[in-house]
C-alpha cells in the first residue's frame, strides 16, 4: 500500500533572496521513512538539495528539523510524522550556517569534533543484549589468529541534532557543543595515560567548554543514538570541580 | 608549467580514492559531486570490508582483489574499521556440501580461513543459529561508507584537491573529438558555470552510462539494485555469511549498534528510480533469521536500496556477473580526454583508483608512481578543514 504525503520544505539558494517554503505532494510506501519522502521530492525537483548517505542512522548526514523537532529522517516513519498533522514540515538544522535548501555547513562542527582526537572505534561490549560471547580470536594483518576484544564504532554519529537543539549553541558559536564535549568525555575514558586525561579535562574547562552549558538537557533529548551528551557534560563538570578542590587544598 | 588539471565526477568511494591517488601523483584535482559525499551507491552499501570469501569459489579474480585491498586498507585507514572477522556458516546439508569448495577457494585466493568447531563458533557468536552445521572464519571487516570517502578526500585536499559537493555536471564540453571540461550546476547557488580540464574521469558508478552519454558514448554498466534492512539491535560482532553460492539474504553485517541484513539483486533501468519491493524487505528479515534467529525479536530501524554498478560481460544473470572493475579509456571510441572507471566494490576502491590513475598519467604523459598502498590517510574530520 502507498501513502500520499503532503510535505513542505524550506528552500533557499544563496543569491536568490530570502528562504521560502515550498509544498510538494509525493507518494511513498506505507512503511516508508521520511528520507524516502525527501528522495521523492528530489525526483520531482532535482534542484532540491538535502544531505543523506547511509539510510540507517550511521553516517549522521541527514539530520533536519521535522515538524519542529530534530530528527534523522532515515529512521523516522512517515506515518509517525503525519500523526495529527495534514502535512510534514521539514527545515534545516538550527545553529549551522545554511548552504542551500536543507543542506547545512558542518565544517565548524567537525573541526570542534576533532579537538578531542577521539578515534571512532571502541571496544565492543562483552555482552550482546544479555547473551555473552566467551571468545574473540581475530585474524591479525599477517593472517595469524590473536586473542583481542571485538571492536565497534562509537555511538555518536556526528549528526549535529544535539547542536541544533541546544539553546547555548544558539547564543554562542564559541561553545564546543554537546557532541564535542561528549567526544572529549569519551576520549578521556579511552586515554591510556593520566597526562592525556588531564589535558582533555583542561580542554573541557576552557573558554569553549562545559561552563557555557545552561543545563537545558535538550541535547540528550534530541540524540538518536543515546549518547547522553548532557550526562557527559555533567560528568566533566563533576570531575573538574573535584580536581579544583583537590588542587585548592594541595592534595592529589 | 602548472600541473595538469583532472576533474573527477563522483564522490563515492571510487571518486574519492581516485582524487587521492591523482593528488598524490601531483595533479591538480577537482572533484564534482551532485549531492552529499557518498550519497549514491557507496553510502547505502553494506559496509562490508570484504575478505573475498563471498567470491572465492565463482569469481576468484574479485576475491583476490578483495583480500589484497582488505589488507592494504587495514594499514592505511586504521581506527576507522571494525575488525572482527566474519563467519561463513552452513545451515543446510546443501550449505555443508559447499564447505570443501569454499575452503579450496580461500586457499587458492590466499584468504586466511579457519574451519571452526560449531561449539567454538557459538561461543564466539551466541546469537548465531544453534543448528549450524559448520562455520569457517575469514578476515571480513566493517567500514562506515561516508567516513571511508571522507578519509580519502581529506587526504586528497591536503594535497591540493578541491572538492565541490552539491555540484552537478550537466554537460561534457568537447573540442573536436576531445573532452575539455564540464558545465556544472551548483545546487547551493542555482548558478551554472564551466570548468576546463586536461582530463575528465567519470567515477559515477551506476550513473557512468548517463555521464558517458553526454559525450555520445555507452558504458556497459547495469545498475543492479539491492535492498538492505537494518534492525535496532547489534546481534553479532563478526560478519555472518551464508556458506553457499551468493543468494538473497545471505549476510548479516554488524555495525555500530545495529545489524544490517542484505541483500537482493535486480536490474533497474535508472539508478535514480528505485522502488523498494515490500517482499524484498520481508525476505531479508526471513532469510536473516535463518542465520540469526533473534532478528525476530528486533524491530526494523532503516531500509535502503541502491544500485550497484555491474559491468556487463557475455550473458548470465546478475548474480553471475563478476564484481571486478573496469576502466574505459574512451579514446577507443574516438573521444580523448575522458576515462570511465566503474564496477568494483568499495573494498577495492583504492585498486580501482590506482588503475585509472595509471591510465590518466599515461594519457597525460606523466611519470608518477602510485603511492596509495603505503600512504596513511588523515583523520576523516580534516575533510572539513
Amino acid at each position: 500500500m502507498s501513502l500520499e504525503v503532503p510535505v513542505k520544505v524550506l528552500r533557499y539558494k544563496s543569491g536568490d533572496g530570502a528562504p521560502r517554503y515550498q509544498a510538494y505532494r509525493v507518494t511513498v510506501p506505507d512503511e516508508a521513512n521520511v528520507i524516502d519522502v525527501l528522495e521523492a521530492v528530489w525526483r520531482q525537483d532535482t534542484t532540491f538539495a538535502f544531505r543523506h548517505a547511509c539510510h540507517h542512522a550511521s553516517c549522521g548526514t541527514c539530520g533536519v528539523r521535522l515538524n519542529g523537532y530534530e530528527r534523522l529522517p532515515c529512521i523516522y516513519p512517515v506515518t509517525e510524522a503525519l500523526k495529527g498533522r495534514r502535512e510534514i514540515l521539514i527545515e534545516p538544522l538550527r545553529n549551522f550556517p545554511i548552504v542551500g535548501d536543507l543542506v547545512v555547513d558542518v565544517a565548524a562542527f567537525f573541526q570542534k569534533q576533532e579537538a578531542s582526537r577521539l578515534v571512532i572505534t571502541r571496544q565492543a561490549e562483552a555482552a550482546l543484549d544479555g547473551a555473552f560471547y566467551r571468545r574473540s580470536e581475530v585474524f591479525d594483518d599477517e593472517g595469524r589468529l590473536a586473542e583481542r576484544p571485538y571492536n565497534r564504532f562509537e555511538n555518536c554519529i556526528e549528526c549535529g541534532l544535539c547542536l541544533s537543539a541546544c539553546p547555548t549553541m544558539a547564543a554562542s558559536d564559541k561553545f564546543f557543543g554537546p557532541a564535542g564535549l561528549a567526544a572529549i568525555d569519551r576520549a578521556r575514558q579511552e586515554a591510556p595515560d593520566p597526562q592525556q586525561k588531564s589535558s582533555l579535562l583542561a580542554l573541557a574547562d576552557g573558554e569553549q567548554g562545559v561552563w557555557r552549558c545552561h543545563s537545558a538537557f535538550e541535547c540528550t533529548n534530541a540524540c538518536p543514538q543515546n549518547v547522553d551528551p548532557a550526562g557527559a557534560i555533567m560528568a566533566l563538570r563533576r570531575d573538574l570541580v573535584t580536581h579544583k578542590i583537590k588542587n585548592f587544598f594541595g592534595t592529589r | 608549467m602548472p600541473a595538469p588539471h583532472a576533474i573527477v565526477i563522483g564522490a563515492g568511494s571510487t571518486g574519492a580514492a581516485t582524487a587521492h591517488d591523482l593528488a598524490l601523483r601531483g595533479l591538480r584535482v577537482t572533484v564534482l559531486e551532485r549531492g552529499e559525499i557518498a550519497s549514491g551507491t557507496t553510502g547505502r552499501n553494506h559496509c562490508l570490508l570484504h575478505s573475498g570469501g563471498r567470491y572465492c569459489v565463482k569469481d576468484q579474480e574479485s576475491a583476490i582483489e578483495c583480500i589484497d585491498e582488505n589488507l592494504i586498507l587495514r594499514r592505511i585507514m586504521p581506527g576507522v574499521l571494525e575488525l572482527n572477522d566474519g563467519l561463513f556458516v552452513a545451515i543446510t546439508e546443501d550449505d555443508l556440501a559447499f564447505k570443501d569448495k569454499f575452503l579450496e577457494g580461500c586457499a587458492a585466493c590466499h584468504i586466511p580461513a579457519r574451519d571452526l568447531p560449531v561449539k567454538h563458533a557459538l561461543e564466539m557468536e551466541p546469537f548465531l543459529n544453534p543448528k549450524i552445521l559448520a562455520a569457517v572464519q575469514i578476515p571480513d571487516g566493517v567500514f562506515e561508507p561516508f567516513r571511508f570517502c571522507l578519509a580519502f578526500l581529506a587526504t586528497a585536499k591536503q594535497h591540493g584537491a578541491v572538492v565541490r559537493s552539491y555540484t552537478e555536471v550537466t554537460e561534457l564540453l568537447c573540442s573536436g573529438r576531445s573532452v575539455t571540461g564540464v558545465k556544472i550546476l551548483d545546487h547551493r547557488t542555482g548558478q551554472t558555470e564551466t570548468l576546463g580540464a586536461d582530463l575528465v574521469v567519470n567515477a559515477t558508478g551506476p550513473w557512468a552510462d548517463k555521464i558517458a552519454r553526454m559525450a555520445g558514448m555507452d558504458v556497459p554498466v547495469s545498475p543492479t539494485a539491492g535492498v538492505m534492512v537494518t534492525v535496532n539491535k547489534r546481534l553479532n560482532n563478526m560478519v555472518i555469511n551464508r556458506l553457499n553460492k551468493p543468494s538473497d539474504g545471505d549476510i548479516v553485517v554488524p555495525q555500530r549498534l545495529t545489524s544490517i541484513i542484505g541483500t537482493t539483486s535486480w536490474t533497474v533501468p535508472d539508478a535514480d528510480q528505485i522502488e523498494i519491493p515490500k517482499e524484498h524487505i520481508d525476505k531479508m528479515i526471513h532469510k536473516g533469521q535463518e542465520l540469526i534467529p533473534a532478528i525476530q525479536q528486533t524491530s526494523t530501524r532503516g531500509v535502503g536500496a541502491v544500485a550497484r554498478p555491474l559491468i556487463r560481460r557475455a550473458g548470465g544473470d546478475e548474480r553471475e556477473v563478476s564484481r571486478t572493475f573496469e576502466c574505459f579509456d574512451h579514446r577507443r571510441d574516438g573521444v580523448d580526454g575522458f576515462v570511465t572507471i566503474s564496477g568494483g566494490k568499495t573494498t577495492t576502491a583504492r585498486a580501482m583508483a590506482e588503475k585509472v590513475a595509471d591510465i590518466v598519467c599515461g594519457k597525460l604523459g606523466l611519470r608518477a608512481e602510485c603511492r596509495t598502498r603505503e600512504t596513511r590517510l588523515v583523520s576523516y574530520r580534516l575533510f572539513y578543514n
